[in-house]
């Protein structure tokens, strides 16, 4: 039984996932359209927020799919495929698939072929993922009812209630961008030329895009502002890469 | 329909397709051991699960608390099935919202966060399943070491977060500063310090610099 991890049984089930994972989010996409425009949004607004989520999704997309090649080696393509369509991700894969085998005294490095080490592995993974579902029936309305109350609260302060909001989302991309020029993290490479000028690239190209579109008065292309960017800087990397000398291009500082 | 009974409406919906959810999720790992018959045993199961619990469910606490209020209910409702929040559902909604010019903490902001966030949602699972499906020969050629595409792949989380950050930096560049500072002083210490840790930190320092700020009337 050497092609387990691939068999019928394992496409099966990915396509399922697929399929819920699908019909889970149109329902909420139907759901809240209607609601937009029950409330007055203009429906050229949330089709822009349609496709240009669709585009902004695209390279990161790719990006993870990456990763389930990663694991297929060990793991057969099936079971990451699996896991990394519903809550996983690369690092958290890796590790509890990793701490399985080191149990079994093997490592991820080597093929699985054993049918129960595999089903061993998808318990740890499923298990040890599955809290965040476990919290939000009970969690989410409570946080968002105190969120509301909060946001109450916040309009009564005017613009205060606004800075905050913002300086909230900014701190979440400041950790990303601090990760980008100091960092050294164990799913990428580390902070060297290379992140730096994607970073740089990326904002240029969006500090440039947003200014023509204003110039211009492109209101059409606004909403692809981010994901064209995004795309440029990607280009960037590439190219830095080829054209750099490579003394330069891998030079790394963490 | 008031904005109560919209809400209300959600959180049940979201209740049912989450457990929904868990059963799905369950149901991969049931699969495997009733069709081939190779159940775990316990000993070794309970022996890896202690060795990953502890981290993982913590930093889900964290980031139920965290996430639900910046994705709004639907949103998260949706995220939390198909994960890679950080690097992908929480950009992207954060990107709609503002160039849709709302307000994370309104009605229409939520609207637009699961609009988003079940575009992308949509968008990854398809990209991963016709890759796995159709492209599989063909993809370890694009992403291996010696690919000329390799970079760009390499690159996203920057090019992703220098885009995002741009736009949100120049409407409040004098916010901005401190908490990129913070994150840079605290991987000058710790260079490989989880960034799912850290965004915590950098919240709540850009949050505690911006109030500061209006106090000060560095910003109005």
């Amino acid at each position: 039984m050497t092609d387990f991890k691939t068999g019928p049984l394992m496409y099966g089930i990915a396509l399922f996932v697929v399929a819920f994972v699908i019909v889970q989010s149109v329902f909420f996409i139907v759901k809240s359209w209607k609601r937009a425009r029950e409330i007055g949004v203009e429906s050229e607004k949330l089709r822009q927020t349609l496709f240009s989520s669709v585009l902004f999704s695209l390279a990161p997309a790719v990006s993870i799919l990456a990763t389930v090649l990663a694991l297929a080696s060990a793991l057969g393509i099936v079971l990451p495929w699996i896991r990394l369509s519903v809550i996983g991700n690369l690092a958290y894969e890796s590790v509890a698939a990793e701490n399985t085998l080191n149990v079994l005294g093997s490592s991820i490095s080597s093929e699985v072929t054993d049918p129960q080490q595999f089903s061993t592995i998808a318990w740890t993974m499923t298990i040890g993922s599955c809290f965040p579902l476990l919290l939000l029936p009970f969690l989410c309305k409570k946080i968002h009812s105190a969120m509301g109350k909060v946001t109450a609260k916040s309009k009564s302060s005017g613009a205060l209630g606004d800075i905050l909001g913002a300086a909230a989302f900014i701190g979440i991309i400041a950790a990303f961008i601090a990760r980008c020029i100091a960092g050294k993290p164990t799913d990428g490479p580390s902070a060297g030329v290379m992140s730096v000028s994607t970073l740089l690239s990326a904002m240029i190209f969006t500090i440039a895009l947003d200014y023509l579109c204003k110039k211009k008065k492109l209101t059409k292309l606004e909403p692809f502002v981010l994901p064209i960017a995004m795309f440029g800087a990607m280009g960037i990397a590439v190219l830095f890469t080829q054209v750099l000398p490579p003394e330069i291009a891998q030079l790394t500082w963490r | 329909m008031d904005k109560k009974a919209y809400s209300n409406k959600v959180h049940t919906w979201g209740r049912i397709w989450t457990v929904t959810a868990i059963a799905v999720l369950f149901a991969v790992p049931l699969g495997i051991a009733l069709y081939y018959n190779a159940w775990p045993e316990l000993n070794v199961l309970w022996k890896a699960l202690i060795s990953v619990i502890p981290i993982y469910w913590s930093t889900a606490i964290i980031e139920v608390l965290t996430y639900v209020p910046l994705l709004g209910a639907g949103g998260a409702y949706l995220s939390f099935v198909t994960g890679n929040i950080t690097n992908l559902k929480l950009p992207c909604a954060l990107s709609a919202m503002d160039r849709a010019n709302v307000k994370a903490t309104s009605e229409e902001g939520e609207l637009i966060s699961t609009i988003a966030i079940g575009a992308s949602s949509i968008t990854t699972t398809v990209v991963i399943a016709a890759g796995v499906l159709l492209f599989a020969p063909v993809l370890p050629k694009l992403t291996a070491d010696d690919s000329i595409l390799k970079p760009a792949f390499d690159y996203v989380i920057p090019a992703l977060f220098g885009a995002l950050g741009a736009s949100y930096f120049s409407k409040h560049w004098k916010i901005s500063v401190l908490p990129i500072l913070a994150g840079v002083i605290v991987y000058i210490f710790s260079p490989t310090f989880a960034v799912g840790t850290l965004l915590f930190i950098t919240i709540v320092v850009s949050i505690a610099g911006a109030l500061a700020m209006y106090k000060l009337k560095i910003v109005k």
